[in-house]
């Protein structure tokens, strides 16, 4: 088998920094080779390696047998190697031709356009891999896993032989993973060699070849996917056993805290949702995304208001019309983009934390910074957060502490209902299950949850009840324990059953 | 004992410090050059000739602050000296009442800003140049370009013209506005907010902070402060015209960015902005000493504006390019 890309014995340090301490990595053509670790434990920073993005420290680089100096993200290209980020990188403006175009043809300033053949060859390689994608769609019109797939077209039509994928499946419902996972199997049949990453590990076992472990910089093991199961994973990822990923529920559940009736949001497709959630009570939301979950969510924090049916909570019937009012009964959102609505990247992590209590914490609006600082160090320990203070910006935590900080701006409000968005997405092993501590801690202590997640082990892992969404409505509640089949089949509709794993 | 000495460096590196040496050098070369330059009376002038473009500066810094800006308020300052005058001599108000319904002007002026960029959700660029128009238009209507105020009583010339605690009297109110802006910028839960409006808009609401409530507020505060800008600048003429104030929301929005802050939002102090007015009046006041004529004063200033900007970018692309150097160094290009 031919041995595509190389890397022995790669250190590289920011600083005082050692993000990488001696990795060493290496792809065959036509083999989907997994990277698996927690986040900071140098896979960003390998990436970037083989993309020419940071130039290494020590050790080397072979591509296709040869050893390169210095890789530069000119001379990646030019190798063959591609990366496909989480976040398409394309021009929202411009359509899918003009985006392969720019991505392919040669620059030059004078340069006459060629449309016939931009247009054929964005045609040719969006058949290729099997996408049905107009050309002349405007990006912006394109779902994300559409947008991705554009990303791999124009990979294929650069010639890569070295593609890499940083999470690609984090924003993608199940029926499009099945869509990417076959493109990527086509791939490897081609001969390319694709470096695959991701937090989920059921897609590890369904997609690769090999898979290498990354700890602390260092790559603990390189293992056949065949010879190793979940749990071994699990342990060389965090460098102990984890033995229950779920914490068991053991709350009680009290009054009815939330109760909708036939609530709907015309403007944002929502309708005709009916949903009880008792204190105590964790609701876990299911369905495809696009399903209205979020939107679901949005209508009850305010951000598009209902404009039919009643919301009661605690009994009384309430109108919430904007966060403001959202926050002053007591609800309390976190978001599903928690990098543009959960943090602000850019201000200490104790403004954020504070953010949603300024009423509380500063009265007459004048700032308290001693009151903060406590506020703040009191909600670090209690959720374990990790970083060097409560000045540290939300930008420099990793994403895992970047969602508790988010969660924490919403205990700090005391709330009666809080709604978790995808609380664990993107977010490494360790801390997804530290925030799962948290949220049964929560239920607990009598709050209620209602927890939308894509996540499917997770839905079925944390919830009391399951309620499955589409087409803007609640099709089903479920108890706690059911299979992930049945959850599935409820949220693709009957009539798409057999396409339903 | 390091990380003392390490703090030291980053105040002497900080961008209002640099600013301040900046404002000491102008200040003693003018001094070498114009024999009059450094007199208590041209201290005092270069005071009374900042106030009002001072004023401006200082509630354009909330604004800017919120990622937005306001170019109306030159403009506002001629409607509102306009308006004053109407009120004083044509419906023969006493001037307080007069000063009273102007800044009510203003802050109707500023509120017409915010309804347009909160409800309408337009762009604040796009709203302020129109209204930019729009109240210089009405300000040459009023007067049919023509009419000027003129012949105030004394009793009101005092605030522009003469000294009250020994210094110039309009610098008492100047001080107060700035010490009041300072507080709501750097104290409050306000400056805070606008702040968090300039990092990121979306992020703030949710938080469940009222965004449009914020930014009509710093817009409706620009509105009266250009009035009470308005009035002190009458009160220095003795006279109100039509094209009052005429160019001075850039020279505000340029103290302003001197200052430090950041044009897309989130960054910025207002000592940082009061620098900025401060190195803008020492280098047009002293250039006039130093014999130089008002287009070497736009040159200067511009070229100050530039070179404030890439102070800041300056060091970090040293740094870099020291890193790099030393890469290539350690490492031989094999091929």
């Amino acid at each position: 088998m031919k041995t595509l890309l190389q890397l022995s014995a790669v250190t590289k340090s920011f600083g005082a920094v050692r993000a990488l301490k001696g990795v060493s990595f290496d792809l065959h053509a036509g083999e989907v080779h997994a990277l698996l670790g927690e986040n900071g434990a140098g896979k960003s920073t390998l990436i970037k390696v083989i993309t020419g993005a940071h130039q290494l420290d020590g050790g080397s680089i072979e591509i296709n047998g040869e050893r390169v100096a210095r890789l530069t993200p000119a001379s990646a290209h030019q190798l063959g190697i591609a990366c496909i980020y989480q976040q398409p990188a394309l021009f929202p403006d411009l359509t899918v031709a003009e985006n392969i175009g720019l991505r392919l043809e040669p620059m030059s300033a004078l340069r006459k356009v060629n449309w016939v053949t931009r247009r054929q060859r964005a045609k040719e390689l969006l058949k290729r891999i099997g996408a049905e994608i107009l050309p002349d769609a405007e990006v912006r019109s394109l779902s994300m896993p559409e947008q991705q797939l554009v990303e791999i077209a124009c990979a294929l039509g650069a010639g890569a032989r070295i593609v890499i994928m940083d999470e690609p499946t984090a924003s993608l419902t199940h029926k499009e993973q099945h869509l990417l996972f076959a493109v990527v199997k086509d791939l490897r049949a081609s001969g390319v060699g694709v470096v695959y990453i991701s937090h989920r590990l059921e897609e590890i076992f369904q997609l690769a070849d090999r898979v290498t472990v990354l700890r602390d910089g260092q790559s603990v093991g390189t293992n056949k996917v065949s010879e190793i199961n979940e749990s071994g994973m699990i342990k060389l990822m965090v460098g102990r056993e984890v033995s229950t990923i779920y914490p068991p529920s053991e709350s009680e559940t009290g009054n009815v805290v939330l109760s909708l009736k036939k609530l709907g949001c015309a403007s944002c497709g929502v309708k005709n949702i009916s949903l009880d959630v008792r204190a105590g009570e964790i609701v876990g939301m299911a369905g495809l995304v696009g399903a209205g979950r979020t939107e679901l969510a949005r209508v009850l924090f305010g951000i598009m208001p209902a404009d039919s049916g009643e919301i009661l909570l605690n009994g009384q019937l309430i109108t919430i019309s904007t966060p403001k009012e959202a926050v002053a009964h007591g609800i309390a959102y976190v978001p599903e983009d928690r990098r543009r609505h959960g943090v602000i990247l850019e201000m200490p992590i104790a403004h954020n934390m504070t953010m949603a209590i300024h009423d509380r914490v500063f009265p007459g609006a004048w700032l308290r910074c001693g009151a903060e600082k406590q506020i703040a160090l009191d909600l670090i320990r209690d959720l374990a957060v990790k970083a060097y203070g409560p000045e540290a910006p939300g930008g420099s935590l990793s994403g895992g502490n970047q969602q508790k900080v988010s969660l924490a701006r919403w205990l700090a409000t005391k709330p009666k209902l809080l709604i978790l968005d995808e609380p664990t997405q993107g977010v490494d092993v360790g801390a997804k299950s530290e925030i799962h501590k948290i949220i049964r801690r929560l239920a607990k202590e009598g709050l209620a949850v209602l927890m939308i997640s894509s996540d499917l082990p997770e839905v079925l892992g944390m919830s009391d009840r399951i309620a499955v969404m589409r087409g803007g409505t609640i099709t089903a509640m479920l108890p706690a324990k059911t299979d992930a089949h049945e959850v599935m089949a409820v949220a693709l509709g009957q009539t798409e059953n057999g396409a339903a794993k | 004992m390091h990380t003392a000495k390490q703090g030291f460096r980053a105040i002497l590196l900080r961008h209002e410090t640099i600013l301040l040496f900046v404002v000491l050098l102008e200040w003693l070369y003018f001094n070498s050059v114009g024999p009059r330059f450094g007199s208590v009376d041209n201290t005092f002038d270069i005071m009374r000739h900042s106030v009002e473009i001072g004023l401006l500066a200082l509630v354009m810094t909330p604004i800017i602050l919120t990622g937005g800006i306001d170019l109306s308020v030159g403009s506002l300052l001629g409607l509102c000296a306009i308006s004053f005058g109407k009120f004083w001599r044509d419906a023969g108000m006493p001037i307080p009442l007069a000063a009273a319904c102007t800044i009510g002007i203003g802050a109707l002026a500023g509120g017409l800003n915010a309804t347009l960029i909160t409800w309408l959700r337009l762009p604040p660029l796009i709203v302020t140049l129109g209204t930019f128009s729009l109240f210089r238009g009405l300000a040459e209507a009023i007067t049919r370009g023509a009419d000027t105020f003129t012949n105030f009583p004394a009793s009101f010339l005092f605030l522009g013209q003469e000294r009250w605690l020994g210094i110039p009297a309009q610098a008492s109110s100047f001080i107060l506005v700035s010490i009041g802006i300072w507080l709501l910028v750097h104290r409050t839960t306000f400056g805070r907010s606008f702040r968090a409006i300039g990092f990121a808009p979306e992020g703030t609401r949710y938080a469940g902070i009222s965004v449009e409530r914020r930014l009509a507020m710093a817009y409706v505060l620009a509105g009266i402060i250009a009035a009470v800008a308005a009035i002190i600048y009458t009160s220095r003429l003795g006279q109100a015209k039509a094209d009052a104030g005429m160019g001075y929301e850039l020279f505000a929005i340029t103290a302003v960015v001197l200052g430090g802050t950041s044009i897309f939002g989130g960054i910025g102090t207002v000592h940082g902005t009061l620098l900025g007015v401060a190195a803008i009046a020492v280098l047009n006041n002293g250039l006039v000493h130093a014999r130089q004529s008002r287009e070497v004063a736009g040159m200067l200033t511009g070229l100050l504006l530039i070179l404030a900007l890439t102070s800041s970018i300056i060091p970090k692309m040293l740094a870099s390019l020291k890193t790099r150097r030393q890469t290539l160094a350690t490492k031989p290009i094999i091929t």
